[in-house]
């Protein structure tokens, strides 16, 4: 019985020593607000394996994400193996070269002709070829850039296709639950879109075990970070349009 | 009430081009820089390098029209002596053009 009782007053307590769930004016960030503001994408991992309980209890911070109409329309596909991460990261490196040369119009043989289409499918994947991921592919193709920074532990995320009204972002929510939870716990995350790339191999796509109903959305790089690359950044401002007592203000 | 005009709306900008959009760019203050070349490991566009020896060590931003900055600033947050941050960030015109964003600042809590 005194023990029941110790623990409800340790539950009762511990939110007020952490300066959880209040605000007061001006206040020091709470430490989940920390967590999330100093979240940055780590690219450089130790070697060191990160423990396998340790990635279990990061897969249940995904598990609890909200979604829509509950669907949890999800599947993980975790990857800790060196040579299948190696693998991986060697054919997104030949198929991003393969893309270099179709779609680098400066380089591309085909020259005039490469500029052209690369301007039409600009126009129909103005997300996968904006000028940023654009950039990237060079970098993958050239080796500078690796698909997962050689993160010892992947956490490849899936969509049910079939889930309730976005299932996309529920995946976003979930994926983020897991990284600001393994930040929490000492280790650096980098979310990695160039899986994309995997839809166009066949025999990955058995192995990686993405068919219908499921499709792989993106990968989460998971391991402890060389040195500590964690810290508040500045970033710009959003405007945000306020409304309140009939009138719009403009705010940052 | 449209916020890209139909023409910009109608021009893929090319990444190769100065006149269709920036890149980003840091400033490195070489007075607090060690040359430990931390930033230069993390920097996801391979745009920075560590050139000289010994106290002349310093980081530099490579010398080219489109570096592939995505102003990130994590380079700023992996540098612990404060030596490195983004002074500009990225954007491109027309189809790409950057909507409804102010300043550079950090986190404020009000």
């Amino acid at each position: 019985m005194t023990d029941v009782m110790e623990v409800e007053e340790n539950a009762k307590a511990s939110p007020a020593a952490v300066d959880m769930y209040e605000w007061r004016e001006g206040m020091p960030w709470n430490p989940v607000e920390r967590v999330i503001l100093e979240r940055r994408s780590v690219r450089k991992y130790k070697d060191k394996q990160v423990p396998e309980r340790l990635v279990r209890r990061i897969l249940e911070a995904g598990r609890f994400a909200p979604t829509a109409g509950n669907s949890q329309s999800w599947k993980f596909v975790v990857v800790r193996d060196r040579d299948m991460i190696d693998a991986m990261q060697k054919y997104v490196q030949l198929r991003c070269k393969v893309f270099k040369f179709f779609l680098n119009w400066q380089k591309s043989p085909l020259g005039k002709l490469a500029w052209f289409y690369t301007q039409l499918s600009a126009r129909v994947m103005p997300n996968l070829l904006h000028p940023i991921p654009f950039g990237a592919i060079s970098l993958i193709a050239e080796g500078k850039l690796k698909l997962f920074h050689d993160a010892p532990t992947v956490i490849l995320v899936l969509v049910d296709r079939r889930g309730a009204a976005k299932p996309l972002v529920d995946v976003g929510i979930c994926g983020q639950n897991m990284v600001l939870a393994a930040h929490s716990l000492g280790l650096g995350t980098c979310w990695v879109g160039f899986v994309e790339v995997f839809k166009f191999g066949t025999r990955w796509k058995k192995k990686l075990g993405v068919g219908w109903p499921y499709e792989l959305i993106e990968g989460i790089a998971l391991g402890y970070p060389v040195g500590n690359p964690d810290g508040m950044i500045e970033r710009e401002l959003q405007e945000i349009e306020w409304w309140e007592d009939g009138r719009k203000r403009t705010v940052f | 009430m449209a916020y890209i005009s139909f023409r910009e709306r109608m021009i893929i900008p090319t990444y190769d081009n100065p006149e269709h959009g920036t890149s980003g760019r840091v400033v490195i203050d070489h007075e607090k820089c060690n040359g430990c070349g931390n930033c230069v490991i993390i920097c996801p566009g391979a745009c920075l390098y560590v050139a000289g020896v010994g106290k002349d060590k310093k980081a530099y931003m490579i010398d080219a029209p489109f570096p592939d900055c995505m102003s990130c600033n994590d380079c700023s947050a992996m540098c612990k002596r404060g030596a490195i941050k983004v002074s500009v960030t990225y954007g491109y015109d027309y189809f790409y053009k950057i909507l409804h964003r102010g300043e550079l600042a950090p986190p404020r809590n009000f």
